[in-house]
């Protein structure tokens, strides 16, 4: 019997650890972003020697020819100053890919379409000012998207695309929302969305293919190369594609209470909520700001759901019912709407699953909000800047 | 464990700087730990903390890595990361609990409920699911349990004692057994 409680309890946690079927994309990202280069402290000696060999082979050069020394000094800061040329091209990959700096807030500025058809590809550069954001590429096997935040159906010129979403960005007036350029791989671009700071695009290609992807800089800019032959240069199997396009690239829905943002610092003002339906679910934005001299931030905050609409107001005590019959509270540390937020505190959203948002206390740097939910829902929570806002989805039918 | 000579090449290179390097080391053990962080802290956005500190504390310190494989010294690392990122959580619920200001969070269990495993594995110390965790879901032996997680074997061996009795407790099948 000890045998079998012990084979249950295998079984249960394979079965349980395997509910992660693969290792996140955005979570590479997050530790890509963390990681620092480092110096490679044994190359110095070697490097200095190459270097004062360079000096001294500089300044023979100079006292027998100083013409030609200024001339290609000339050259070479001509060619520090352009834009920076392609690094060695790397090979081509059928498979998705994510990369930039995470947290980084862009616009983009610019997308530009080539044909490189004796090289083997197609070229798409977007233009970013200040650095490339962070972005998830995915690819998938129908041209078929859904629009952010509309929800509406998007079939876009070919049988297999990619889509891009780029995080903490937004779209300079003047970028072509749509494009067709027809070329061997590439045939279409649209804008998907642009959307909270989300903004996303979707590629049309003539059929699966795989891709290249490199960060430039000088200007900062992601270039994605898109092979023309199926199978040019591939260095990996390719993966199955998804033959649907994905709901959501905004992470899953967990069904648990959850916190996050950072504590200590200055209180942060609440200066607005928000309440939405988007497909696939209700959003509720919380936007702060830093008081005069303050770095902003998403306060430090706990989110509880709770299986009733049943509240108890803070500090005054007296319990509260919400609309609905479940409940989700979110306590924010460091946080208060006292003289910066003017609107209702007590909206009646009528959503099909957030019914109610109501304020439940302000007092002592503690606040908080309730939400009355008509069903039990599983939640998700982005912390977003540029305005700093905390977004809760709470997932509907 | 000797590292492989394929696997010692990439490390010399993350131990050169190389970042490309180092993502071929988080693809070949990111998942796995990323599982266990979960199993011990039961929350998935809290693992993806939890591991993102991981890979970026094994980054600084890969230059004190010898030649051994790099799996274990990452499950230490891994381990010893949610245990105190749960401790973190737990002192936060703590205070916001006591002044009131929760209304939910986890309770206490009366002997008379019954649990499955996973709300079983919720009551159990961080400590004493790293100790399931690694024993029951990697299959780390007693002593290689132990030494992950840098306690005697003696201590593991009552460790692991412990959580089965309190999860047998919990579900109920300690009457089964009787």
């Amino acid at each position: 019997m000890s045998d079998q409680f012990d084979q249950n309890l295998r079984d249960h946690l394979h079965h349980e650890a395997e509910e992660i079927h693969e290792f996140p994309r955005r979570l590479r990202g997050r530790i890509r972003e963390g990681i620092t280069p480092r110096a490679r402290t044994r190359m110095a000696p070697q490097l200095a020697l190459a270097g004062a060999l360079v000096l001294v082979a500089l300044a023979v050069l100079v006292a027998r020819n100083p013409q030609v020394i200024i001339k290609d000094v000339r050259s070479t800061i001509t060619q520090l100053i352009q834009p920076s040329p392609n690094p060695t091209p790397q090979p081509f990959a059928c498979s998705d890919r994510s990369g930039g700096s995470n947290g980084l807030v862009t616009q983009l500025t610019g997308i530009r379409v080539a044909s490189h058809v004796t090289d083997g590809y197609d070229r798409i550069v977007f233009d970013f000012t200040g650095g490339v954001p962070y972005y998830d590429l995915t690819r998938q096997e129908s041209a078929e998207f859904v629009r952010d935040p509309s929800g509406q159906a998007l079939t876009l010129e070919g049988s297999a695309a990619v889509k891009l979403v780029f995080r903490d960005t937004d779209v300079a007036s003047g970028v072509q929302a749509d494009m067709t350029p027809r070329l061997t791989s590439v045939r279409e671009i649209a804008q998907l969305g642009d959307f909270e700071r989300i903004l996303s695009y979707g590629v049309g290609l003539s059929s699966s293919r795989c891709i290249r992807v490199q960060e430039l800089s000088g200007p900062s800019r992601l270039v994605v190369d898109v092979a023309i032959s199926p199978s040019a240069s591939a260095t990996a199997a390719p993966t199955p594609l998804p033959t649907q396009p994905a709901a959501t690239d905004l992470g899953p829905f967990t069904c648990q209470d959850r916190g996050g943002g950072a504590g200590g610092g200055p209180t942060m003002q609440l200066t607005d909520v928000r309440v939405a339906h988007q497909p696939g679910y209700d959003r509720i934005v919380f936007e702060f700001a830093a008081p005069a001299g303050g770095t902003a931030r998403v306060p430090a905050y706990a989110l509880s759901r709770q299986a009733s609409p049943n509240f108890v107001k803070d500090p005054s005590g007296q319990p509260v019912t919400l609309l609905g019959s479940y409940g989700l509270r979110v306590v924010f540390q460091q946080a208060s709407g006292a003289g910066t937020y003017s609107k209702s505190r007590d909206i009646v959203a009528s959503l099909p699953v957030v019914q109610e948002v109501e304020q439940l206390g302000d007092f002592e740097a503690v606040l908080s909000w309730g939400a009355g939910l008509s069903r039990e829902s599983c939640i998700r929570t982005l912390e977003l800047a540029n305005p700093t806002r905390l977004v809760i989805d709470v997932q509907t039918p | 464990m000797l590292m492989d000579p394929a696997l010692g090449r990439v490390i010399e290179r993350c131990r050169d700087g190389d970042r490309d390097a180092f993502e071929e080391v988080v693809d070949r053990y990111g998942l796995q730990l990323l599982r266990t962080a979960r199993l011990i802290l039961r929350d998935p956005a809290l693992a993806e903390d939890a591991i993102q500190e991981t890979f970026i504390k094994a980054w600084q310190r890969i230059g004190t890595l010898r030649e051994e494989d790099p799996g274990p010294w990452l499950t230490r690392i891994a381990v010893n990361e949610s245990i105190s990122s749960y401790r973190r959580r737990h002192r936060f619920q703590a205070l916001t609990e006591r002044f009131g200001r929760l209304g939910g969070g986890k309770h206490g269990v009366s002997s008379d409920q019954r649990l499955d495993l996973a709300h079983a594995l919720d009551q159990l110390t961080p400590e004493h699911r790293a100790a399931v965790a690694l024993h029951y879901y990697q299959d780390l032996s007693v002593e290689d349990t132990a030494r992950a997680l840098k306690v005697p074997v003696d201590t593991m061996k009552a460790r692991l004692k412990t959580a089965l009795r309190r999860l047998r407790e919990l579900t109920g099948s300690e009457e089964a057994t009787a």
